[in-house]
C-alpha cells in the first residue's frame, strides 16, 4: 500500500467508524415511514451456493447480481415495484430514430476510493465486457442490448473501442443503437452494464475483486469473501446517497443444505432463507409474519422430443394430449409443492406484465373429465391394458423435481396405466441429453429474461436455440414475428397459447413462486418486484 | 471409507494352514466355537430375520412401492403415520408412498449391494493376489506394484467422477465399491499364496503338469476360503455404509427402486419437521443389519483364529 | 530405511501422472462441460471462453500444457467456475479449513478411540467393556448424514449453545460439531481394532511373563503392551486419513464450512475440470505422503519389519 492510500484507508475507516456512530443514533427512527430502528443493522441471508463471479463483467447470476447491485450502481435502479429510478444517471434522451441515446450522469456519484464516477468509467466498463480478452459468458447481454458494432466486437471481427458507446464529457454518455429498441433504458439495471474502476482492474488483473483490492461505486464495499462461506459487505461512506441507507453490514452465507439454513434461519442466525418445498403451509401457520410467498417469474414444464427419429409413441399429439390431461396439477401445487405456486396451463407466467391468460378449454375443466378425456383419446390412439404405453422421463436432481416426477409417472399410471421410467440426471448429463434430443420426455424450467409474454414464449420458434422439444410450427413462427412490431400482440399470443395446448409439445405445469422466510424486523423487501431485484440499501430493521 | 483390518484378518490364514494337516476337523471346531459365541449367533439370526424381511416383507405390504396415495403427499405428509388400520405399518414418505413396502425394498437392494459388492471385491482380489503370488518373481513384482499405485489413488473421489460422468447404475456402483476395496484383498491373498504355494500337493500339481489356472482356481484358492469368508463378512456392512453415502450425494439407485441409504437420506430431511417415521425405520433396519454383520464377522474370526481368545 | 523413502517417493511420480491422467480423461469422456448452462451460450462467445481457457487446444496438448504448468511453476490454473479466482486460491482458501477439521477430528478419533479400546480390553466382560462396544458400534452405525443434522438440531436449534455452521477462521465454537461428525466413525473403528489388538497383545507370553514378575498392570500396559497394540492401528490411520478427507463432504455441505469436499463435489457437477484436477492431485499426493508416514512409523514401532 502506498502511503496515499494507506491515508485514504484510514479515512475511510475513520468515516465508517464515526458514520455508524452518528447513524446509530440519528436513524434511530426511519426518514419516511418514522418506524423505530433497530440498533443493529445487520442484513444476513442464505445462498445455496457461490456465485461463479461478482465482477461486474462477468457476473452471471442471480446470487451474484444482487452482490453486484449492492457494490456497484449503474446508469439506472429499480424502485420496489421494478420502476426505474436513477443510479448514476440522472436522466437520459433518445434520439427522433431511437437510435442515440445521450445520459446525463450525476457529478457527486463517487468510487469508494474517492475518485469521480465519469462516462468514461461506464465506456471502459462496457468494453471490457464486450471483449473477447475478459471472455464473459454474459458478453452476449451487449449485443442483446443491440449497442452499435456490440456483435463483431464478441466475435472479435473489430476492436473493443469501435463499440458505440462515447464519453461525451465527464458527465455525459453516448450510446448508439444498431436498431430501436424500447426496453433498452430497462436492461441498464443489470450488472453487465456496471463501471468498473479502470485504474484497480488495470493494477491488480483477475485479483482486483479481493476485499483489499476492490474499488466500487456503490452503496457498499467489499470487506470480506471466503468462498463457499461468506461474503461480507459494509456501507460504502463515499455513496452519493449514503445518508439514506440504513443496513450497515450485509452478510451473504452459503449454505448449501436448505434444511440447514431452515435450522439456522429457527435459531435466529440468518434474516432470510428459502422454504423447502412442501413446508410453506406448516410455516406459514407457524410463522405467519415471516413465511412468504411471491409470484417468481418462471414457467415449469414437461417437454416432448418431436425430433425425427425420436421415439414414435409420442409423435401422435392426441397422446402427448392425454398425457397432460391425466396431470391433476392442483395436487402438484397444493400438495406436493405447497408454496402459492399456480396450476399452469399456458406457458407464459400468469403475472407476466401486460399479458392476459387467454381460455384454455382443459383449463375450466374438472380433473375427472379431464382424465376421462384422457383416456378416451390415449384408446383412440391404439392403447389401454393390452398395449400399455410406456415412457421414459427424465429430470434432474433435485428434491422437489424428484416429487414432481414421482407424483406425475403415478398420475399416467394410475389413470391411464402408463409405465414410466424416472431418470434421475445429474445437471450437466441432463443439459446435453437434453439438447442433443436424448430423451423422450424431459422436465423444462424457463425464467423470464424480461417482463414480457415473448420471453416465454419465443421458445416455441422453430428456429429458438431453447426449443428442445424441436417444435416446428410455421403458424406459431409467424404469429410470434408479427408480434414482434405489433402495438397489441395479445391476441398473437392467445394463438400460440392455443397452438401449445392443442399440439402439446409440451406440458406446462405450474407457474413458479419464491417461497421465503423473512425475518420479523425486516422490511423494505420489494414484494411487487416481479423479477425480485433487489437492493440492501433499501431495506432496513425496525426495532422489536 | 473403512475396510476391515488386515493385520486381524491375516491371524486367520495362518490358522487355516492347519486346515491341511488336520483336515475338515478345523471345520468343525470353528463351528462349534462359531455356536458358543451368543453375539454372532443372535446376530446371524437377526441378519437372517432381515434377509427374511427384505424377501418376504412384500407379501405383508398392503400397497406396492412405488403407489402414491394423494392425498398424503407433500405438505399432507403428517397424515401418513404408521397405523395398522391403514396397512401403511410404517406410515408413508413425503411423496405419499408406502414406507413399509419400500423399507423391504431398500433393505433388498441394500442387501445386495452389500454382498454384491464384497463378492466382486473378494473374487477380484483372491484371483488377482493368488496369480502373483503364484508366479512369483517379475510378475508378482510388476502386479504387486500396480496394487501400490492403486491405494494411493483416493478412489473415493474417482468413483464420485465415475458416477457423474457414466450416468448412476447399479452395475456403476458394484464396478466401483468393488474397485475400491479388492486392493486389500490382493495383498492378503498373495501373502498366503506365497506359503500354500510350497506346500506339497501343490508340487506334486505342477510336477504332473496341471496348467498354473487350474492350480490356482483349484489348489490354492479353496485353501484361502477361511479368510475369504471373514473378510467378506466383514466387507459387507462398509459396502453398505458406502452405499448410503453414495445416495446421499443423489448418485445412488434411481427412483421408484431406492435403498436404505436413500431412505434414511429422505428421512433426515425431514425429521426436523416431526415426520420420525420417515427416518426411524429404515435406519432401524440400516442398524440392525450392520451390527449383525459386524458381530457375524468377529465370531468367525474368532471361530476360525482361536488364538485370538 | 532411507532407501524405502527414496524407492517409494519415486513410485508416487508415475503414480500422480495416473493420476492425472485419469481424471483427465473420465472428464473428457463426461457430458457437459465447464461452460453449458440452461441457456446455451452463443458460439462466438463460448470460441472466446474456450479460447481463453486454452480449451481449443487438442487433448493431448491441454494435459501436457497442464502437466508443465504443475511441475514448473506450481500452477494448477485459472477455475473455470468462479472467474475470479485460480485454482490455487481455491486450494488455499479450502484446504487449510479441512486441514484444521480433519486433524481436530483425527486427533479426537485416535485418542479417544484408543482410551475406549484399551479400557475395554483391560475390563474385559465387565461393564466398561459393554459400554466401550456399544458406543462404538453405534457410533460406527450412524451415518454421518444424520448425526450432523441431528447435531444441527440439538446444539443449534433447541439448546442454542452452537452456531449452526460457517467458518469464521476457524474458533473453536465453529469447530466443534464439525469434528464430532467426523471423528465418530472413526472412532468407532480405531476402538474396536484397539480393543482385539490389545486383547490379543495382553494374552501373549511376554506379557504373561512381565505380570508374573509381579510388575503393575499399569505398566505393562504402558512399557510392553501399547507398543505392539498399536501396530493394527496404525495400519488403519491410513484408510482413515483418506476417509476424513472424503467425509469432509459431508462436513461442507451440513456446517457450510467451505472446505476442498464441497469445492470438489461442486467442481465434478459443473465440470470445472481445473478444480478437480487440482484437488485430486492434492490429495492423493497426500494419500501417498500419508502412507508412506505410516509405514515409516510401523517399522519405527516394530523393529522385525526391514524394508
Amino acid at each position: 500500500m502506498t502511503l496515499k492510500k494507506r491515508l485514504l484507508a484510514t479515512t475511510a475507516a475513520v468515516l465508517v467508524a464515526t458514520a455508524g456512530a452518528v447513524f446509530a443514533d440519528a436513524h434511530a427512527t426511519h426518514p419516511v415511514t418514522g418506524e423505530a430502528l433497530a440498533s443493529d443493522q445487520t442484513f444476513t441471508y442464505r445462498v445455496g451456493d457461490e456465485s461463479p463471479s461478482i465482477d461486474p463483467g462477468l457476473v452471471e447470476d442471480v446470487d451474484g447480481a444482487a452482490v453486484v447491485r449492492d457494490l456497484f450502481e449503474g446508469l439506472y435502479n429499480q424502485d420496489a415495484a421494478g420502476n426505474l429510478v436513477p443510479g448514476v444517471a440522472l436522466s437520459h434522451a433518445v434520439s427522433d430514430d431511437g437510435l442515440i441515446y445521450t445520459f446525463t450522469l450525476r457529478d457527486n456519484a463517487m468510487w469508494s476510493n474517492g475518485d469521480t464516477v465519469t462516462a468514461g468509467d461506464f465506456v471502459y466498463a462496457w468494453q471490457r465486457a464486450a471483449s473477447p480478452a475478459l471472455a464473459s459468458p454474459y458478453s452476449w447481454y451487449i449485443e442483446l442490448m443491440s449497442i452499435e458494432n456490440g456483435a463483431a466486437v464478441i466475435a472479435g471481427d473489430m476492436e473493443p473501442s469501435t463499440l458505440g458507446v462515447t464519453a461525451i464529457d465527464d458527465t455525459t454518455l453516448e450510446v448508439r443503437l444498431s436498431q430501436p429498441l424500447p426496453y433498452f433504458p430497462q436492461m441498464l439495471t443489470h450488472g453487465t452494464t456496471f463501471p468498473v474502476h479502470q485504474a484497480t482492474v488495470e493494477e491488480f488483473g483477475n485479483d482486483w475483486v479481493l476485499p483489499e483490492n476492490m474499488v466500487s461505486n456503490g452503496a457498499y464495499v467489499l470487506t470480506e469473501f471466503v468462498p463457499q462461506e461468506r461474503l461480507v459487505r459494509e456501507r460504502n461512506p463515499m455513496y452519493w446517497d449514503n445518508d439514506n441507507t440504513i443496513i450497515e453490514r450485509v452478510v451473504k452465507l452459503v449454505v448449501p443444505d436448505e434444511n440447514v439454513a431452515l435450522t439456522r434461519y429457527l435459531a435466529g442466525e440468518l434474516d432470510m432463507t428459502d422454504v423447502p418445498a412442501g413446508q410453506f403451509p406448516r410455516l406459514s401457520a407457524q410463522y405467519p409474519d415471516q413465511a412468504v410467498s411471491v409470484p417468481e417469474a418462471c414457467s415449469y414444464y414437461y417437454m416432448f422430443n418431436l425430433r425425427d427419429g425420436a421415439s414414435p409413441e409420442i409423435q401422435d399429439p392426441n397422446v402427448r394430449k392425454a398425457l397432460s390431461l391425466a396431470i391433476d396439477r392442483d395436487i402438484i401445487v397444493n400438495n406436493v409443492l405447497a408454496g402459492g405456486q399456480k396450476a399452469a396451463y399456458t406457458f407464459t407466467h400468469w403475472a407476466t406484465a401486460g399479458f392476459e391468460t387467454p381460455d384454455i378449454p382443459m383449463a375450466t375443466m374438472t380433473q375427472a373429465d379431464r382424465n376421462a378425456m384422457a383416456v378416451e383419446l390415449l384408446t383412440e390412439a391404439g392403447y389401454g391394458s393390452d398395449n400399455p404405453l410406456s415412457i421414459d422421463l427424465v429430470y434432474n436432481t433435485n428434491d422437489s423435481h424428484r416429487s414432481v416426477a414421482i407424483a406425475i409417472s403415478q398420475m399416467w399410471k394410475q389413470t391411464l396405466g402408463v409405465d414410466t421410467t424416472l431418470a434421475n440426471q445429474e445437471w450437466q448429463t441432463f443439459l446435453e441429453a437434453r439438447s442433443n434430443g436424448d430423451f423422450e420426455v424431459a422436465r423444462g424450467g424457463w425464467c423470464a429474461d424480461y417482463n414480457e409474454a415473448s420471453t416465454f414464449l419465443d421458445l416455441m420458434q422453430s428456429e429458438s436455440g431453447y426449443n428442445d422439444s424441436r417444435y416446428v410450427n410455421a403458424e406459431v413462427d409467424a404469429l410470434l414475428a408479427e408480434a414482434k412490431t405489433s402495438a397489441n400482440p395479445q391476441a398473437n399470443y392467445d394463438r400460440v397459447e392455443e397452438f401449445i395446448a392443442q399440439d402439446t409439445p409440451i406440458i406446462p405445469i405450474y407457474h413458479y413462486a419464491a417461497v421465503d422466510m423473512f425475518a420479523e424486523n425486516l422490511e423494505g423487501w420489494p414484494y411487487e418486484n416481479f423479477e425480485q431485484t433487489w437492493y440492501s440499501k433499501d431495506l432496513y430493521k425496525i426495532a422489536e | 471409507m473403512m475396510l476391515p483390518n488386515r493385520a486381524a484378518v491375516e491371524g486367520i490364514a495362518e490358522n487355516m494352514q492347519l486346515a491341511d494337516v488336520k483336515g475338515r476337523s478345523l471345520w468343525a471346531d470353528a463351528r462349534t466355537r462359531f455356536l458358543r459365541n451368543r453375539a454372532a449367533v443372535i446376530s446371524l439370526i437377526m441378519l437372517c430375520a432381515v434377509a427374511g424381511f427384505a424377501l418376504f416383507g412384500g407379501l405383508v405390504a398392503q400397497y406396492e412401492g412405488d403407489f402414491v396415495n394423494f392425498s398424503l403427499i407433500g405438505s399432507n405428509a403428517y397424515l401418513g403415520v404408521p397405523s395398522i388400520e391403514t396397512g401403511h405399518y410404517f406410515g408413508t414418505d413425503s411423496n405419499g408412498r408406502d414406507l413399509f413396502a419400500r423399507t423391504v425394498q431398500g433393505t433388498g437392494i441394500s442387501l445386495m449391494v452389500g454382498v454384491v459388492g464384497a463378492l466382486v471385491a473378494v473374487i477380484v482380489g483372491t484371483l488377482y493376489g493368488a496369480t502373483a503370488g503364484y508366479y512369483g518373481g517379475r510378475i508378482d513384482g510388476i502386479m504387486m506394484r500396480i496394487v501400490d499405485v492403486l491405494m494411493s489413488i483416493p478412489f473415493m473421489f474417482v468413483l464420485i467422477l465415475m458416477l457423474v460422468i457414466f450416468g448412476r447404475s447399479i452395475f456403476m456402483l458394484f464396478l466401483g465399491i468393488g474397485l475400491i476395496s479388492w486392493l486389500d484383498m490382493a495383498r492378503i491373498a498373495r501373502g498366503q499364496t506365497l506359503t500354500i504355494k510350497n506346500k506339497e500337493f501343490v508340487e506334486v500339481a505342477v510336477a504332473t503338469g496341471v496348467r498354473p489356472i487350474r492350480i490356482i482356481l483349484r489348489h490354492i484358492v479353496p485353501n484361502l476360503l477361511g479368510i475369504v469368508i471373514v473378510y467378506a463378512t466383514l466387507l459387507v456392512p462398509n459396502m453398505i455404509i458406502f452405499e448410503s453415502f453414495i445416495s446421499f450425494l443423489g448418485l445412488g439407485v434411481q427412483e421408484p427402486a431406492t435403498s436404505l441409504g436413500a431412505l434414511i437420506n429422505e428421512g433426515s430431511r425431514t425429521m426436523q419437521f416431526g415426520y420420525y417415521w420417515q427416518i426411524a425405520f429404515p435406519l432401524f433396519f440400516f442398524v440392525i443389519t450392520i451390527f449383525a454383520f459386524f458381530f457375524v464377522g468377529d465370531g468367525l474370526r474368532d471361530a476360525l483364529d482361536p488364538k485370538d481368545r | 530405511m532411507l532407501s524405502f523413502v527414496f524407492r517409494r517417493l519415486a513410485v508416487a511420480v508415475p503414480t500422480l501422472l495416473i493420476l492425472v491422467v485419469l481424471s483427465f480423461v473420465l472428464m473428457y469422456a463426461a457430458p457437459g462441460g465447464p461452460f453449458n448452462s440452461e441457456r446455451p451460450l452463443p458460439p462466438e462467445v463460448l470460441a472466446n471462453i474456450e479460447a481463453k481457457y486454452g480449451l481449443d487446444q487438442p487433448f493431448w496438448k491441454q494435459i501436457v500444457n497442464y502437466v508443465s504448468g504443475v511441475v514448473t511453476g506450481f500452477d494448477f490454473g485459472p477455475s473455470f467456475q468462479y472467474k475470479d479466482r485460480s485454482v490455487n486460491d481455491v486450494i488455499a482458501q479450502g484446504f487449510p479449513v479441512t486441514l484444521t477439521y480433519g486433524f481436530w477430528s483425527f486427533v479426537v478419533a485416535v485418542t479417544v478411540g484408543v482410551s475406549l479400546g484399551v479400557a475395554a480390553a483391560i475390563k474385559q466382560n465387565s461393564w466398561v467393556d459393554y459400554f466401550a462396544v456399544g458406543v462404538s458400534i453405534g457410533a460406527q452405525v450412524l451415518p454421518n448424514f444424520v448425526m450432523a443434522p441431528l447435531l444441527l438440531l440439538v446444539f443449534t436449534l433447541w439448546l442454542g449453545w452452537l452456531p449452526g455452521g460457517g467458518w469464521n477462521g476457524g474458533q473453536w465454537q465453529f469447530l466443534i460439531m464439525p469434528v464430532i461428525a467426523l471423528s465418530t466413525s472413526y472412532m468407532a473403528s480405531i476402538a474396536r481394532i484397539t480393543r482385539s489388538s490389545m486383547l490379543e497383545v495382553l494374552n501373549t507370553n511376554f506379557i504373561r511373563t512381565a505380570r508374573a514378575k509381579g510388575l503393575p498392570m499399569r505398566r505393562v500396559i504402558w512399557k510392553h503392551a501399547m507398543k505392539p497394540t498399536m501396530l493394527p492401528v496404525l495400519s488403519y490411520l491410513g484408510p482413515a486419513f483418506v476417509g476424513m478427507i472424503t467425509g469432509s463432504v459431508i462436513i461442507d455441505v451440513f456446517f457450510s464450512t467451505g472446505g476442498i469436499g464441497q469445492f470438489f463435489v461442486n467442481s465434478a457437477f459443473n465440470r470445472d475440470y481445473s478444480v478437480i484436477m487440482g484437488i485430486t492431485i492434492l490429495v492423493g499426493t497426500l494419500t501417498i505422503l500419508f502412507n508412506l508416514l505410516v509405514d515409516v512409523l510401523y517399522a519405527w514401532i516394530d523393529p522385525k519389519i526391514r524394508y
